[in-house]
């Protein structure tokens, strides 16, 4: 049943009688709007950052928002097909970044990542998506498949406790100390377009993410096993019946959802340039987040949820929290972010494209 | 030896012992109807044949096999096919890939496109909408595509569940047509129906279900012109 059903089930309040709960709902609405529009028109106002530094929050945005849209289809893909909300993803994205480390910290030091990138990053990237797909199917094995026909929130525990499990296993193993990510000279420099200065990991990020996503669409598109899990994510038992193995799906999906984590860690880590244990946690719940604001189940959603997310929380505090004088308003992107999380579950927990997904099904 | 035997299965909701010893055998080439009132174990027999259901007593053989501890899509690619209660067609999935799932166990690509092009041919309806969007489908349309996504599995045996349900009579008129043109392709069917009238007209032999326990048995003719058949179900 969906969620729009469900809502329609609910009695209704009557017409004429506001409870609190309005109240404080409306006053949070009234508020939001009332930073974006005031701090919008006081940034104009004040006009203290010129188009250069407009830019790169704009480009900080989409480079960031690309790494949470990868993160968000995992997310999206594994609720799709087992209603399951893997909690465990964002620590499966920390795994990626280790082992990507792992190669990219003596490939760095040698001097070959800096005089055969191209080689390097692949091989970072193979050992990053390798590690993230091989911990995403054994968790799907020990921790998720045992629960799969238990009702309640067993399932939804189990991946509570697989986060905790990968986070204090990679502490354990490798310290809880912050290891900086190598970042060779080409990574760092930067070229002009237009007079507005790229630094040339922004490109990479969003350019190899674009054609990651790519990928990944036209696999769940055109393949037999794409459509097999979108079969499978729409009604399991009528897929069992034309011989789909269900199980061989979902393996399918935490290896598609595995991968894209092993590659988003790898770029989370060279934009922050650190890796640790817990880095996992706050990508994880943004992209989660991400994944609803675009309507949880929805490839595309899950893509634009990210880069939208991306894009607020890197333009929003110049844009919104600057105009109304807060000052250090950069530290605040995190509170903006999850604003728009709350905001969105509270007023639209469909998302985006939920609503059109909602109709479709009844 | 017959095309599909259950022998004495018993299947248990929690509790509820919903199927007491249900024995049924369908012959290559017939049809073969259940019918019965709400309740009476129709639809829960069907699911255990395919495998969605398991029985705590009894076996289940298709063609000499034993399909007890299979699962449901082992049960498919052995060639049984179950079109479900409420046609359950993937609504965002186009047409297209709709019949592409249902020859999802086949490897031979070329002549699962000859069935295609045969499935369009026996549903023109299903052509005219075929990129589209199986939820945006009449309930008769989801019918037909219902039936032909079980048929591009090839199935030796087609189990059937309420295919008229919900449908205006001109398409259950149309339903039950297409029946008897799957049966003379070769198909063997099992049609479980509410609509005993129309199902035992069709039928080669039906057996009539009563909380979990066959109470009758016999040729479709027969049964449709027994006494007590025609005052519990056809009123």
């Amino acid at each position: 049943m969906s969620g729009a059903q469900l809502a329609r089930s609910q009695p209704r309040i009557s017409v004429g009688r506001v409870s609190p709960v309005d109240i404080v709902l409306w006053s949070l609405r009234i508020l939001v709007l009332f930073v974006v529009f005031a701090g919008t028109i006081g940034a104009i106002v004040k006009d203290r950052y010129t188009a250069a530094q407009w830019f790169d929050f704009v480009m900080f945005g989409l480079t960031i928002g690309a790494i949470y849209a990868q993160i968000a289809l995992g997310y999206t893909m594994v609720y799709g097909v087992l209603r399951l909300i893997n909690f465990a993803h964002g620590d499966i994205v920390m795994c990626g970044a280790f082992a990507g480390y792992f190669v990219a910290s003596p490939l760095d030091r040698s001097g070959f990542l800096t005089d055969h990138p191209v080689i390097g990053m692949a091989a970072i990237l193979a050992v990053a998506v390798a590690t993230s797909t091989g911990i995403a199917l054994l968790t799907e094995r020990i921790a998720y498949r045992p629960f799969r026909r238990v009702a309640g929130s067993g399932p939804l525990i189990a991946a509570i406790g697989v986060s905790f499990f990968l986070e204090q296993t990679f502490r354990g193993m490798f310290g809880s100390s912050v290891k900086s990510y190598p970042a060779p000279a080409w990574q760092r420099s930067t070229f002009e377009v237009w007079g507005f200065n790229v630094p040339r990991i922004d490109v990479l990020v969003i350019g190899l993410a674009i054609v990651f996503m790519a990928g990944l669409y036209l696999i769940v598109q055109r393949t037999k096993m794409g459509t097999a899990m979108r079969a499978v994510a729409e009604d399991a038992e009528a897929a069992a019946l034309m011989g789909i193995d269900v199980n061989k799906v979902v393996v399918f999906t935490f290896v598609l959802g595995g991968a894209m984590a092993g590659i988003a860690g790898v770029f989370y880590a060279f934009v922050y340039k650190q890796v640790y244990f817990f880095m996992g946690f706050t990508p994880g719940i943004k992209a989660f987040g991400a994944a609803v604001l675009g309507g949880i189940g929805s490839i595309p959603g899950a893509m634009i949820g990210g880069v939208f997310l991306g894009l607020v929380e890197s333009v929003g505090p110049s844009l919104f929290l600057d105009g109304l004088g807060i000052p250090a308003p950069y530290q605040l992107r995190d509170l903006i972010a999850f604003t728009l999380l709350i905001m969105v579950l509270i007023f639209r927990p469909n998302g985006i494209f939920g609503e059109r997904m909602a109709k479709q099904r009844a | 030896m017959s095309l599909l035997q259950v022998d004495d299965i018993h299947v248990y909701y929690d509790k509820i012992h919903a199927l007491k010893g249900i024995s049924v055998h369908v012959e290559e080439g017939e049809i073969v109807t259940l019918v019965g009132g709400n309740g009476a174990g129709k639809s829960t027999t069907l699911r255990a044949i395919s495998g969605l259901l398991h029985p705590r007593d009894g076996a289940i053989r298709f063609e000499g096999k034993a399909l007890g501890g299979l699962g449901a899509h082992d049960i498919a690619a052995l060639g049984i096919r179950h079109v479900p209660e409420g046609r359950r067609v993937f609504g965002r999935l186009t047409i297209a890939e709709n019949l592409d799932m249902g020859a999802f166990t086949r490897r031979d690509r070329r002549v699962a496109k000859d069935d295609r092009e045969q499935m369009l041919a026996l549903f023109p309806r299903l052509r005219e909408r075929y990129r589209q969007l199986a939820g945006t489908l009449s309930g008769g349309e989801q019918q037909m595509l219902a039936t032909a996504r079980a048929l591009m599995g090839k199935p030796r045996l087609l189990l059937m569940d309420e295919p008229s349900m919900g449908l205006a009579p001109m398409m259950v008129e149309q339903v039950f047509e297409t029946m008897g043109r799957i049966k003379a392709e070769g198909v063997t069917i099992l049609l479980v129906e509410q609509n005993a009238p129309m199902a035992l007209g069709v039928a080669d032999r039906g057996y009539v279900l009563e909380s979990g326990q066959i109470v009758l048995e016999g040729a479709g003719r027969d049964l449709l012109g027994d006494e007590r058949v025609q005052r519990a179900y056809l009123g």
